[in-house]
């Protein structure tokens, strides 16, 4: 692995630490349609890249480690995601998503609303920490055209509109995930596979490898997005974390770069 | 979020063919008449398109706020940008329209450039311009493509250059008249500023419907 953005790359196993409130194992309490099929091709629905919620402006600062020769093969494309999944989206956006989302259950906003500020508050990124609510606002404008009557999506709706919530992503496919009856460690993977595909993408835009190449790594990716779910899905909204400061300087030299393809 | 809808002209055209010329030609006549206009560049690579029309616009000729030139990254896909998965254009829009729902007459969405099967969203623009340039050669209007086809007014640039390349002017009249069905579409040149009058009016009849400004109503 990668040691330039960080120390230590193998999976990080803290899943046993600061469990999250809700125990519950979530298959005991999901509600289901009658057809729960409809259930898993809505979950479909909100991990495909068709869903319009623009992640595919974004490379994560992976523009700058192509343009400075930083990144060259597949190879380390794959240890610069597997670092952005375990040290950033992991223990922050998962996390995040999970507390959202079994607050949800509850119908509890005002919690949900702590999330949003509490994640929104963590990204470091002017551009990152914005595109982050683009997408989350426009998220819940399309999940609204067809799921119009959700009570808590529209409280939660009204508040961005009041700015007493910015909407910001996770949360916002915590809220859709529950009202389409998506279990919550599925809303988890949809998060961390849409993260995945978004800057392989990026790096097949740049031209820095085949479309059959993105697919090999989103495959050597998978079992890296189930452990990061696993060190994650329980940890308490007060523990949420984020630490890979390379990574940080890239995405601020990537913020101020004039010449650019995509939102960092 | 929801705020009243402020009147939205998309401008889309391959690379080169004047999109960001077109604009700083035309909104000079808007604003002469008192309309309130923001811009959102959206850019296939450079911020140089929004850096160039808000030097030109906004700092030099105080037409308009520098903020409300506004550039966008479109992650390498310009035309999704506008079309299939319009939300950063449209979550954009929305921070101008609350801010700005009082005086702000026009907002114009310029595409980076692409191939001649760009279109708007409908749900991001109320208004689409095409443009095309003479230098691609007489055959352009005829090749048809969406954008050249769909759009609501095309326009066909550098008419200047038709010696040089060997283009036939009355050639592309006939067949502009021809696939377009009768839709609009007029000659221009964005160096000299001739037909760029006709490109105005067609907005302030077909987007603004010959409204007063904004802030002239306030004012009465």
């Amino acid at each position: 692995m990668n040691t330039r953005f960080s120390n230590k790359i193998d999976v990080i196993d803290n899943s046993n630490m600061n469990q999250h409130v809700d125990d519950d194992d979530d298959d005991d309490d999901v509600t289901t349609s009658l057809d729960p099929l409809v259930d898993e091709v809505s979950m479909l629905q909100l991990g495909d890249s068709f869903f319009p919620t623009g992640m595919y402006t974004t490379s994560s600062g992976l523009e700058t480690l192509f343009y400075d020769k930083r990144i060259k093969t597949k190879q380390e494309i794959i240890e610069f995601i597997t670092v952005c999944l375990q040290y950033q989206i992991g223990p922050a956006d998962c996390a995040a998503l999970s507390n959202a989302y079994d607050f949800a259950k509850e119908e509890n906003i005002s919690k949900i609303i702590e999330i949003d500020h509490i994640l929104f508050s963590m990204k470091l990124i002017k551009e990152i920490r914005e595109a982050s609510i683009r997408s989350g606002r426009q998220f819940l404008n399309c999940l609204l055209s067809f799921v119009p009557d959700n009570t808590l999506i529209s409280l939660y709706y009204n508040s961005i509109k009041n700015k007493a919530a910015n909407g910001i992503y996770p949360v916002a496919l915590a809220l859709a995930s529950n009202s389409l009856n998506i279990k919550k460690e599925r809303a988890c993977l949809i998060l961390l596979y849409g993260f995945t595909v978004s800057i392989t993408g990026a790096a097949l835009r740049l031209g820095m490898i085949q479309h059959i190449e993105g697919q090999q790594i989103i495959h050597e990716l998978k079992p890296i997005m189930t452990t990061v779910l696993n060190n994650n899905i329980k940890r308490h909204f007060s523990h949420l974390w984020q630490f890979s400061p390379s990574i940080d300087l890239v995405q601020m030299k990537h913020e101020r770069m004039d010449s650019k393809m995509f939102i960092t | 979020m929801t705020f009243k809808r402020i009147p939205r002209v998309g401008i889309g055209g391959p690379v080169g063919s004047g999109k960001t010329m077109l604009i700083e030609q035309f909104v000079p006549l808007l604003s002469q008449i008192g309309y309130r206009i923001a811009i959102i560049s959206n850019d296939v690579v450079s911020k140089e398109d929004a850096d160039r029309m808000r030097r030109n616009l906004a700092s030099e000729r105080g037409l308009m706020p520098e903020s409300l030139v506004i550039g966008l990254a479109t992650g390498g896909c310009p035309h999704t940008a506008v079309r299939e998965d319009p939300s950063m254009n449209l979550s954009v829009v929305e921070d101008i329209e609350s801010a700005h729902n009082q005086e702000l007459d026009l907002i114009i969405i310029e595409s980076g450039g692409d191939n001649i099967t760009t279109t708007f969203s409908p749900a991001l623009a109320d208004y689409f311009i095409y443009i095309i340039d003479v230098a691609g050669g007489d055959k352009y209007p005829r090749k048809r493509g969406l954008g050249i086809e769909n759009c609501d007014l095309l326009v066909i640039n550098k008419i200047d250059l038709a010696p040089h390349v060997g283009a036939d002017l009355k050639i592309m009249e006939r067949d502009a008249t021809l696939i377009r069905k009768n839709k609009p579409f007029v000659f221009v040149n964005c160096k000299t500023g001739e037909g760029i009058k006709e490109v105005a009016d067609n907005i302030v009849k077909n987007v603004l419907f010959e409204l007063p400004p904004k802030t002239t109503t306030t004012k009465n």
